[in-house]
């Protein structure tokens, strides 16, 4: 297995740079134009399983190549790069678009709005090839949406892998859970200046 | 439980005056219109339904997707009916407004009634059902009303195109003499994919159809669990009394050598055969219970009684069955010994292709059985008896 830094692997153990995948919401993932409902889901897993061909993989319907692929994080993550393994004959993407911290967005949306960033992809069958993200712009991701427009030529567009490198951070990104709302304001909550002047601030 | 955002897309063009569902294409849309409306938003609190029209100036939005059902059923009144339905574009505005749903989490479904000629090409109508497919939105397609060539393969073609997994429907309606509500009710656009049925489904089911479908006795097994109890055991009683009885007649048919026998023995096996239609319908209990002791009592006793409730109970039955009217003609007019009558029914049982004919039909008699067959030869020699008697008998009162 060959990585694309220079030292061997014994050191350096590669699959603990591409455990974003625990960070994401699985359940909440979704693809538009997948043949098999649900489908997508397989496609996150750690960076050694990745060419296994045994589980199902992301399929798009038949004569159809366009993708989309909504990814919601747990917590804020940042994203450094961002690996895609695809399908033989001609079926892997050949582009890719991402999108940061938008739900709901279908193909029209997609192909009219400018992405945060997008690539052209190579065949990458062994899953050696990470494409690497404008990090400054993947600082604090709570979704990403990554758009697939084209594939290399085959009747459907496969994805068998998909593998994010960063970091996560313990931020959410949840609206804000308990708020009290005050209707008349309580004095016994404001004790800061009640014991002088009787409410009359003193300008010295 | 799906939740789910619901467009309902309203054929209001100029063929939903007609009044072949009642009382006109048009309300009959409105009332299955406030049926789903309801069962959406009982499903399921946070769904929303939104409507618009098809046909009129142009397709027009007349509800975004909401979950105030009193909004909806406002909207349904005052709509004017005019124009031809353009399905294309009701399809897509419908998927416009969808997309811009509140709460991006529901599911998108569009429902369309279909009641007038479809315009498009095909191949326009399947490009939008792939769209639809693209976009992950279920559609459910109502076909009623006018029937053109081509508008089912159309219809057919699109639900091919946009189906994804039996999320997406297709019922057709056809003229008759139950409403469209009440069709829809038992289909999945209701019961929403084999959840087993919502129980507004089950509900508006049992109140609209007043028993006649779903429940055997009029009576909800859920609300009233020991009459129903009550009614099926009785029924079963009464069944298997009846069976005994069918035996008995057909045993006694069997066994009776004469002419006249046969006949009476086979209207009593029909009666029976009738008595055991008319309970297997869902009537009022009191007047099967009445016939059905009119026929046990004729199986039992002479046949020759009890003609007056014979005349009065069968005339309802006999005009659904020609054979068995003839066949009960025969015995009333047997009844009364006319000699006229008296050589039409030899003639008739002469017919041995009759006879055959209304035995196959008896539920307990194998032509092929010998003691059968024996009565049959009996009958022919019978009525030539018959009609020696007969030639005799006007000689004599003629003196």
């Amino acid at each position: 297995m060959a990585c694309l830094h220079d030292h061997s692997c014994e050191d350096h153990d590669c699959s603990a740079d591409w455990s974003l995948y625990k960070h994401i919401d699985i359940s909440k993932v979704t693809a538009l134009n997948e043949a098999v409902p649900g489908s997508v889901k397989s496609v996150f897993k750690a960076w050694e399983q990745r060419l296994s061909s045994s589980e199902e993989h992301l399929e798009s319907n038949e004569g159809d190549p366009e993708l989309l692929v909504f990814i919601p994080f747990t917590s804020d993550v940042k994203i450094k790069s961002i690996s895609i393994v695809g399908g033989a004959g001609g079926t892997s993407p050949s582009k890719m678009r991402a999108f940061i911290n938008r739900d709901g967005i279908d193909f029209s949306d997609a192909q009219s709005m400018q992405a945060i960033q997008e690539w052209d992809l190579a065949e990458n069958l062994q899953g050696v090839l990470e494409y690497q993200t404008r990090y400054s712009k993947f600082q604090s991701v709570a979704s990403i949406t990554l758009h697939f427009p084209e594939n290399f030529g085959g009747d459907t567009t496969q994805i068998q892998y998909i593998g994010l490198k960063g970091e996560a951070t313990q931020l959410r990104r949840d609206v804000v859970a308990t708020i009290v709302y005050e209707l008349m304001p309580n004095p016994s909550d404001h004790k800061a200046q009640a014991e002088g002047g009787g409410g009359l601030s003193h300008v010295e | 439980m799906v939740l789910e955002a619901t467009m309902i897309c309203i054929d209001n063009s100029e063929w939903m005056r007609n009044g072949d569902y009642a009382p006109s294409r048009f309300q009959a849309q409105a009332d299955a219109v406030n049926l789903i409306c309801g069962a959406k938003t009982q499903s399921n609190p946070e769904n929303t339904v939104g409507i618009l029209t098809m046909a009129g100036k142009g397709v027009r939005v007349l509800v975004t997707p909401t979950s105030d059902l009193g909004k909806i059923l406002a909207c349904m009144h005052g709509l004017e009916i005019g124009g031809e339905m353009n399905l294309a574009s009701g399809i897509q505005v419908a998927q416009l407004a969808l997309k811009h749903r509140q709460n991006k989490k529901q599911q998108q479904r569009i429902i369309v009634f279909c009641g007038s000629p479809i315009k498009h090409e095909k191949k326009l109508i399947e490009m939008i059902g792939r769209k639809l497919k693209k976009n992950s939105v279920a559609l459910d397609i109502i076909n009623f009303g006018e029937q053109d060539d081509g508008k089912i393969e159309k219809l057919e073609a699109l639900l091919a195109a946009v189906n994804n997994n039996d999320t997406s429907h297709i019922v057709h309606v056809p003229t008759g003499s139950s409403a469209l509500s009440d069709v829809l009710i038992n289909t999945p656009i209701f019961t929403g994919d084999g959840e087993g049925g919502s129980g507004f489904a089950a509900a508006a089911a049992a109140a609209a159809a007043g028993g006649l479908s779903g429940f055997d006795f009029g009576v909800d097994p859920n609300l009233d669990p020991e009459l129903a109890l009550a009614l099926r055991v009785s029924m079963e009683e009464e069944r298997a009394r009846q069976e005994a009885a069918a035996k008995k007649a057909t045993e006694e048919a069997a066994k009776q050598e004469k002419g006249e026998g046969q006949p009476s023995g086979t209207q009593d096996a029909m009666m029976t055969e009738r008595a055991n239609v008319a309970t297997s319908e869902v009537d009022n209990k009191d007047d099967e219970n009445a016939l059905l002791q009119q026929a046990l009592a004729m199986s039992m006793d002479d046949p020759d009684s009890g003609h007056e409730t014979r005349d009065t109970d069968m005339s309802d039955a006999a005009a659904d069955d020609p054979e068995l009217a003839l066949a009960l003609q025969l015995s009333v007019q047997d009844g009364t010994k006319d000699s006229s009558s008296q050589s039409d029914l030899s003639k008739l049982l002469a017919d041995q292709s009759f006879v055959s004919s209304i035995l196959a039909s008896l539920p307990g008699v194998d032509p092929n059985d010998p003691s059968v067959k024996n009565l049959l030869d009996s009958i022919q020699s019978q009525t030539e008896s018959q009609q020696k008697n007969e030639e005799k008998e006007p000689k004599e009162d003629e003196k």
